[in-house]
């Protein structure tokens, strides 16, 4: 083993060389809340009106309605930070580290020869960003989805091709499994 | 329909279906390659003709559906006589103008073929199937013979594959023999056509038995497993037949047992008495039972780079799996196994088994000593010395889980308590409840004895489980993707949680280890991803003369790139 070999693997789980996501991250994951939130909030506002003139209510009026709206405009416009703060990811000569999580702190390591097949996957809002997310399926049972997402689809796509060519040129033939 | 099928022969016995659809990618196959793969195909019997599985199959699949017709029929048969019956009549056939000739047309349009790259299995009437199953990703070949396939001579092959989380290929049925011979040809095929003239003769030089169950050590092995699941199921069985009417027969035929059943029914305790005491022996004399026609004449060889096994009573399994796809080895044993020294060893595979949930059973029941082993022969296994545990401070933290957990289920039903339903001592009834708090904490601190964790040269070793006890071995070489995790509350204590994925593990009861001290943790982390890359690095280095991959070092894969790539 080689002194070069040794040293890019001392920061296998330091995680000092990480890359953050595209910052218009943020915005995607802002609408998806809101959307979420709006979902909560339509019922809340509908029990708040019902309710309005009702003598017996044991609630005072819009408090229902005011609570949740107050959370989810918090939850959109705070937790997108947070979350975008935790992500962080790094494409190694053999390795994905990723780290990500804000209650649960999850830090990842799949090695490139792990890894079955990759896809760059969009959906509606991603589309309109031009982002895409990496997602690695492995044969591992828990993990065997890992998912970067918030990538410019360019650089996804070259990260893609990337492990592909990483695979292909593995010398080792084994199977996978 | 493409092709109508033409009549089997007369004297039943297989023939070649007519007018083969063959996929277009199979003609595509290199004519060189074909023709020398074609001399070892032939010392082999590939069955490169498409086959019909054994006409027996048919009498079979009509023996199975008959519970149907017996329901449809139900009415007829009660009262014969009434009118009502026409709609039953007219069900009936039906089921005979439809159901039967569904059978056959099956029959007709399903065959398989093996050659030397794929297993073809072309199946279905309207929607034809073709599914052609690659040589290399077979995992296991399993063989199952139930009672009424045994006393036929015919048996039902299954094929698993990595890929799919349950059985890719069934071939139900076909001959015995025939049987037999597809898991030769196919094994031969994955080893090369040089080794293949070896795997012909059953008995080869280098078979091996490493076990071999008498009946004794079957009937042994099943008074450790006392189930009550099997109980919960006899009981529901009874249910279906009235057992009070049961009950009351036997009652009323022997006096003795009416004898016995007075004085039990005179006191409540000693009815409860009874039960338990009865329960508890059913559900042991089950529990053998059920474990002898399971691993009745249980044998487990070693036959050149795989296992393989044979057992069962009414159903014979005999399954095989290659030393190389085993992902992980399972040590177990339950308390009353601990007491004597007995244990199990399983190991992981990837073709998931619905019954066996992708864990096959290598030894049932040996002593310590023979299950390790046996252990080293599947893989190099050194137990180490000293087990790390994990920090004291997992016992808090799962207390507190635990109770909050516990607590919230509770206290609702206090709440709801209606006033007139039972009070103990002057309190609801779900208050009691928090009687068992002591106990969660006496559990806690058995969870954390029990969770032990060592790193060895060759794989990492879980100890974990409470009643039963398990033991995970992961080699280096099967480990997948590496975890390490901490929620919000074990960041508050300083503990994370380790986990090293391998495929084909289970979905509940994880090798993790959880609540290590974070630093250590962390360490593991990489040094288990370290040891992981050196092992395949030395395999490169073996393979290509470098340690590392071919591409040029602008190719290789980086991301952030703010350093100079070297």
């Amino acid at each position: 083993m080689t002194a070069s070999a040794d040293t890019d693997f001392a920061d296998v789980a330091a995680g000092d060389a990480v890359r953050s996501l595209d910052s218009s991250i943020r915005t995607i994951w802002t609408i998806k809340m809101a959307a979420f939130s709006l979902l909560l909030f339509l019922p809340a506002l509908f029990y708040d009106l019902t309710h309005l003139f009702s003598p017996d209510s044991w609630l005072p009026a819009g408090a229902l309605s005011g609570t949740v709206l107050l959370g989810g405009v918090l939850y959109c416009v705070v937790w997108p930070r947070l979350r975008h703060r935790a992500w962080g990811f790094a494409l190694r000569p053999e390795e994905i580290y990723m780290e990500h999580g804000v209650l649960q702190h999850v830090r990842t390591i799949v090695p490139l020869r792990r890894i079955q097949h990759v896809d760059v996957s969009q959906d509606l809002i991603e589309r309109e960003f031009a982002l895409g997310r990496l997602v690695v399926h492995t044969a591992g049972s828990r993990s065997s989805d890992v998912v970067i997402p918030g990538l410019p689809l360019s650089e996804a796509e070259a990260i893609r091709d990337k492990i592909k060519r990483f695979i292909l040129e593995d010398p080792l033939t084994e199977e996978p499994v | 329909m493409p092709s109508p099928p033409t009549e089997p022969n007369s004297d039943g016995r297989p023939d070649t279906p007519p007018a083969p659809d063959r996929p277009p990618d199979d003609e595509a196959e290199p004519a060189p390659s074909e023709t020398a793969e074609d001399a070892a195909a032939t010392t082999l019997g590939a069955i490169r003709e498409p086959q019909r599985l054994h006409p027996l199959t048919l009498l079979l699949r009509v023996g199975t559906s008959l519970p149907a017709l017996v329901i449809i029929l139900f009415p007829l048969l009660r009262n014969p006589g009434s009118t009502e019956n026409v709609t039953s009549l007219v069900f009936g056939a039906l089921y005979g103008a439809f159901a039967l000739p569904a059978i056959l047309l099956q029959y007709w349009r399903f065959s398989y073929r093996i050659t030397p790259k794929q297993i073809v299995i072309q199946s279905g009437v309207l929607n034809r199937k073709n599914r052609s199953i690659p040589i290399e990703r077979v995992q296991n070949i399993q063989i199952e013979r139930n009672l009424v396939a045994r006393l036929c001579g015919i048996a039902k092959v299954k094929l698993e594959t990595a890929g799919s989380s349950s059985t890719e290929g069934s071939l139900a049925y076909v001959h015995q023999g025939e049987a037999r011979k597809i898991r030769q040809v196919v094994r031969s095929f994955q080893r090369g056509a040089q080794e293949a003239d070896a795997a012909t003769s059953e008995d080869a030089a280098d078979t091996e038995t490493l076990l071999d169950m008498p009946l004794r050590r079957v009937l042994l092995s099943g008074a450790f497993r006392f189930s009550l699941l099997y109980l919960a199921v006899i009981f529901t069985v009874l249910e279906l037949f009235n057992p009070e009417a049961l009950v009351e027969r036997v009652l009323r035929a022997r006096g003795r047992v009416g004898w016995v059943s007075e004085i039990v029914f005179s006191h409540p305790a000693l009815a409860i008495l009874a039960t338990v005491v009865a329960a508890v022996f059913l559900g042991w004399v089950s529990g053998i039972g059920v474990h002898v026609a399971r691993y009745y004449n249980f044998r487990l060889w070693l036959d050149g780079d795989k296992l393989r096994k044979r057992h069962g009573l009414f159903t014979v399994t005999e399954g095989t799996v290659p030393l190389d796809k085993v992902q992980a080895l399972i040590l177990r044993t339950n308390p009353f196994m601990r007491a004597f020294g007995w244990y199990e060893l399983k190991v992981q595979t990837v073709g998931l088994d619905v019954e066996e949930q992708g864990h096959r059973v290598i030894a049932p029941f040996a002593g310590a000593e023979r299950i390790l082993e046996l252990a080293r022969r599947v893989r190099s296994v050194e137990l180490p010395e000293s087990f790390a545990h994990v920090s004291r401070l997992t016992i808090r933290r799962r207390f507190i889980r635990y109770t909050a957990v516990w607590s919230a289920l509770l206290l609702p039903t206090v709440y709801f308590w209606p006033a007139d339903w039972l009070h103990l001592g002057g309190v609801a009834l779900p208050w009691w409840g928090f009687g068992l708090v002591p106990f969660i904490l006496g559990w806690a601190v058995l969870q954390y004895r029990n969770h032990t964790y060592a790193a060895g040269e060759d794989g990492f070793y879980i100890r974990r489980g409470v009643l039963s006890h398990y033991l995970w071995i992961l080699p280096v070489e099967k480990f997948h993707v590496f975890h390490a995790t901490a929620s919000i509350f074990q960041r508050r204590l300083g503990l994370k949680t380790l986990f090293v994925d391998t495929a084909g593990a289970a979905t509940f009861a994880y090798p993790e280890v959880i609540d290590a001290p974070a630093g250590e943790a962390d360490a593991q982390f990489s040094a288990l991803y370290r040891r992981f890359r050196q092992l395949y690095r030395g395999r490169m280095e073996a393979e290509a003369g470098v340690p590392g991959t071919r591409l040029a070092p602008s190719e290789r894969p980086r991301l952030p790139v703010d350093e100079p790539p070297e």
